[in-house]
């Protein structure tokens, strides 16, 4: 059917005209939704937009260093190296293989190692390489290359190795201090972060155009100075680890302290780990500082402590004499002493610690009690042991994961009790920290004071304000000072009459000391049979002590006593080192 | 790979006079509003990419006056693009169908074996240099001018709704399109813009209603079809049910665009403060300019671009209804049908009424192709402005003479005051 133009024209307009009106409408739906979504709905949208938009950041505060005492100086032990990490936003990098063998060519490894991380899907940040150095960083950055960038990060590097990790601890992943003075001063070194607050693009640069951004400037960490000192503390290292693989051990710890003032010289336990690759160490155990976490039964190098309180109380004088029987039956158990020791005779209090004798301190404890075991007796050890010697408390010192040790209450619990503390005057049935031991001893050898034991020296603030640690007492009159002049001369007795290469010269310098060969308890109960730590307390001084040091080996393997077998030489080794290298005061 | 398309009707049908002589109005004044509609529509997406562009500059790692000195070259060609189209009488237009016809096939199968962006995998570009040629765009450009003679000319012949004269060949046309622009090219919204230009240009042409229902049903099939068969598109369309469930993945452009529309509020941040362009909103500059538009300007500033395109729409309306033949005016409504469809398809995706397309916004988006299309294609229309008729409005008298009485009524209603539609009507009378 032909139709004329004009037919065909009107009807073209009619159906133009209904075109038109279609469109016209959807034109109205649009003004309209856009009047929803910008006059209706607009504070929902600006907040939504702001919370996307405003970003606020951190300005990181750099982490304090840490020092440690070399000679008169003092020395950075722990700095920070500033490196970065690469990533790349996956989005704008059009040519991955390209990009890829850039990255490779400057940061090293093949090329196919980054390209599937370049073109990792549905992720803006993608990490291609940690630890990128500020040489290679320079070289990404005159790439040009849009999605490729780096973010800044400290890390700490460690100029003496892997020299007081466990002291030092580490910085994790997180910027987090973990273990040891990291974790303990972890605030103070950390500084308190800047903060910056802005209207951002995408990738988060902050725009000019936006006035209101908020800045604030960081606060850098405190730098902190420790007691230790570097050539002391090598040394320590070297003697504790030859002490260790001499006595066939798995491991063991050391210390030394300053006997007046608490300070720490030198603390260490092996094996140990290399801070900077801390991600390496399989066996995390190794993370900590045994001497400061890990409580033991100390064993027989507790017997200075019971004769300095047995003294103290007046229940047995320094030269008094007794009849030991060699063994005495406490709740159907028998307290006895080694078998070289001779059996029952008269001993003296000082044969007491010269001969470890079980009984003789089982015997002290009778003495405080006015003669036997009782509750007396035990209410007022166990008012020695945690309250002059502080067992059972954290000493405070600046470590992470401090342990706190483990004493028996006095009550009777109808579970042998007395058994139980008899037990505790050689260093059985309770618990104490290598530290814990050596503070109670500098505080039973140096006229009655415990001081804190401490690592810190000073604390240098980012405006460069100094303070320095004053030494901190936490008790006064653990003992008489006589008592202490007493047990020195014990101390020195038992060194005199055990083996020692080579011997001290004890005309010049006063060494004292005590082996402890301690029963190791089964995680269920009772003791294993033939485990036992090797442990050695002791010190070293002129007219009065010096430093106090604590040796701990762990399941010695090399026969005969631990304590004699494995702790003492290192503790005579670190002893003449002192002598030889660190100034000890001679007798006048 | 060039589809065998049925030549029109070369010699004149009785009734209608040759083309070449169709030209009874006289060559008058064009209609210089559509051309200073257009410059404000163009100097409006300049603006917005200038003041975006070393933003965005700096995040894309360009030269800071990258977006603006490209923008403005192709603003260039564009303009020179219309000045050539805007020279040739449009009735010349008629016999370049071939060529041009020849020269989209030629540009898509190039475009088709080009060595692609992996980022961009689809085949729809040839790059040259730093310009890129998006191969679909000449094809509806040929398409427009094919259809338009096609269709007038089956008007003429009043097969319109005849199936094996009409019908088949778009058919086959459309098959071709779906396989390659929908399929091989994955531009599912060229598509749909190409589609609405035939399905509008069919309706105007006078395609039966029952057809043209059957026509809109036999897309809404292949849409689906489409939509289902492929993850990322039935992603799309989650994503555009409910764009802020989410966010963070599938939704996150939908979601930024409603986020920068709604930021803007009623007057905007204005020209230099937006924040959404640098890397939150994807294609800020391209496809979701008009998102960065209404959050600098705000529902005002929204308010009048939809103005400007409802003017620049309004515009083509009053030059279809004087058109001087059916082919001229089906011409115009294409034109009118593409780009209307574009930029509702746009406009729509950015505020959250229709599901994103990846299709840019005549004249105001950055995109080089498009702009330079668009512009030849406005050529055209001008070209044909300088023929409308302005007699006076005859149609009710025309249309009795005719007969068909029940028609008269309502065109009678509805065009009165309206202009002669059709000046060669009357020599075919």
């Amino acid at each position: 059917m032909l139709k004329t133009n004009t037919e065909n024209a009107v009807a073209a307009i009619k159906r133009v005209r209904l075109w038109y009106v279609a469109l016209f409408v959807v034109f109205g739906v649009f003004g309209a939704r856009l009047f929803y979504l910008q006059v209706i709905r607009h504070s929902h949208y600006k907040a939504a937009a702001l919370s996307g938009q405003l970003k606020q950041y951190e300005i990181p505060a750099r982490r304090g260093v840490i020092y440690a005492q070399e000679g008169d100086k003092q020395v950075p032990i722990v700095l920070n190296q500033r490196l970065y990490t690469l990533y790349a936003d996956p989005g704008y990098i059009k040519d991955a293989d390209k990009v890829a063998n850039q990255v490779a060519s400057i940061i090293g490894g093949q090329a196919s190692d980054y390209l599937d991380l370049i073109k990792m899907p549905d992720t803006r940040y993608s990490i291609l390489k940690k630890k990128v150095t500020e040489d290679q960083q320079k070289k990404i950055a005159a790439l040009d290359q849009p999605g490729l960038g780096t973010v800044e990060q400290d890390y700490r590097t460690y100029p003496q190795g892997t020299m007081a990790a466990q002291v030092l601890g580490f910085v994790n992943d997180e910027g987090q201090g973990t273990y040891g003075i990291e974790q303990f001063l972890n605030s103070d070194l950390t500084g308190t972060a800047g903060e910056l607050k802005a209207v951002t693009d995408s990738r988060g640069v902050p725009l000019a155009a936006n006035g209101d951004n908020i800045e604030k400037a960081p606060v850098n960490g405190k730098d902190i100075v420790l007691t230790i000192d570097v050539a002391m503390q090598q040394q320590l290292e070297t003697i504790l680890k030859q002490g260790v693989e001499n006595a066939k051990s798995a491991a063991g710890s050391a210390l030394i302290m300053d006997a007046n003032t608490g300070a720490i010289k030198a603390m260490a336990n092996y094996p140990t780990y290399d801070p900077a690759n801390y991600g390496n160490v399989k066996d995390g155990a190794v993370f900590n500082n045994a001497a400061v976490s890990e409580p033991l039964e100390v064993g027989s190098v507790m017997k200075p402590l019971t004769a300095a309180a047995a003294l103290d109380l007046g229940a047995v004088r320094a030269n008094q004499t007794y009849a030991d029987p060699a063994r005495y039956k406490i709740d159907d158990h028998y307290v006895t002493n080694i078998e070289e020791d001779g059996g029952a005779g008269t001993r003296s209090v000082t044969d007491i610690v010269n001969y470890s004798l079980n009984t003789g301190a089982t015997w002290l404890l009778m003495q405080m009690g006015g003669g036997q075991l009782n509750a007396k007796g035990r209410e007022a050890w166990y008012d020695y042991m945690t309250e002059h010697y502080r067992f059972g408390h954290a000493t405070g010192i600046e470590q992470g994961f401090e342990g706190e040790g483990y004493v028996p209450q006095p009550e009777d619990n109808g579970a042998g009790i007395n058994l139980t503390y008899a037990n505790t005057t050689f260093g059985q049935a309770m618990t104490a920290t290598p530290l814990q031991m050596g503070a109670a001893l500098s505080a039973a050898i140096n006229g009655g004071t415990y001081y804190r034991p401490h690592l810190v020296a000073a604390t240098i603030e980012a405006d460069g304000k100094k303070t320095g640690t004053e030494p901190q007492v936490v008790k006064s009159n653990v003992v008489k000072s006589s008592v202490s002049t007493d047990l020195i001369k014990m101390m020195e007795i038992t060194v005199r009459d055990h083996k020692f290469t080579p011997k001290f010269d004890q005309t010049r310098y006063s060494v004292g000391g005590k082996t402890g060969t301690a029963q190791i308890a089964k995680p269920d109960g009772g003791y294993y049979e033939n485990d036992f730590n090797g442990t050695y307390t002791g010190f070293v001084g002129g007219d009065k002590p010096q430093y106090v040091i604590v040796v701990k080996i762990e399941k010695a393997k090399n026969g005969g006593y631990a304590g004699t077998a494995a702790a003492q030489p290192v503790f005579g080794s670190l002893a003449h080192m002192l002598i030889n290298n660190f100034n000890v005061t001679p007798r006048q | 790979m060039r589809p065998r398309l049925p030549a029109p009707t070369r010699r004149p049908v009785p009734g209608q006079a040759p083309a070449a002589s169709t030209t009874a109005t006289r060559r008058h004044r064009p209609d210089y509003q559509l051309l200073v509609i257009s410059c404000i529509l163009l100097s409006i997406g300049l603006i917005v990419v200038y003041s975006i562009s070393p933003g965005l500059a700096k995040l894309n790692g360009v030269s800071d006056n990258f977006y603006v000195s490209h923008q403005l070259i192709t603003i260039a060609l564009a303009l020179l693009a219309f000045g050539v189209v805007a020279a040739i009488p449009y009735q010349r237009f008629a016999s370049l169908y071939k060529p041009l016809g020849i020269a989209a096939a030629l540009v898509t199968f190039v475009a088709l074996i080009m060595p692609v962006n992996p980022a961009y995998p689809a085949h729809r570009w040839i790059s040259l240099g730093s310009f890129s040629f998006q191969s679909v765009e000449l094809v509806k450009f040929a398409l427009l001018i094919y259809l338009a003679k096609f269709l007038s000319d089956r008007m003429q012949a009043g097969t319109i709704g005849d199936f094996k004269s009409t019908l088949k060949p778009i058919g086959i046309i459309v098959g071709l399109l779906g396989i390659v622009v929908a399929g091989i090219q994955s531009d599912l919204g060229s598509t749909g813009v190409i589609l609405v230009m035939i399905g509008t240009m069919m309706f105007v042409a006078g395609l039966p209603m029952k057809k043209v229902l059957l026509f809109g049903g036999v897309i809404a099939i292949i849409a689906s079809l489409a939509v289902v068969s492929t993850p990322y598109r039935r992603d799309r369309l989650a994503t555009y049910l409910n764009p802020e469930a989410d966010c963070q993945n599938a939704g996150y452009q939908a979601c930024q665009a409603l986020v920068a529309v709604g930021s803007g509020g009623m007057v905007g941040l204005g020209l230099g403060r937006s924040v959404q362009a640098y890397g939150y909103l994807p294609e800020s500059q391209n496809d979701s300019i008009f998102a960065i538009y209404a959050e600098k300007f705000g529902f005002i500033g929204s308010v009048v671009l939809l103005g400007l395109f409802a003017a620049f729409f309004s515009r083509l309306k009053k030059i279809i209804e004087r058109a001087p033949d059916n082919y001229s005016r089906l011409i115009v409504i294409g034109i009118a049908a593409w780009l209307a469809v574009q930029a509702l398809i746009n406009i729509g995706a950015m505020i959250g009424l229709l599901p994103l397309k990846g299709i840019t916004l005549p004249l105001v988006s950055y995109g080089g192709t498009s702009v330079v299309f668009t512009m030849a294609a406005i050529g055209m229309v001008f070209n044909i402005s300088r023929y409308t008729s302005y007699s006076t409005p005859r149609i009710t008298a025309d249309s009795k003479k005719e007969g068909r009485a029940h028609d008269h009524r309502a065109n009678g209603g509805r065009l009165r005051g309206a202009y002669h539609p059709n000046s060669s009507g009357r020599y075919g009378a």
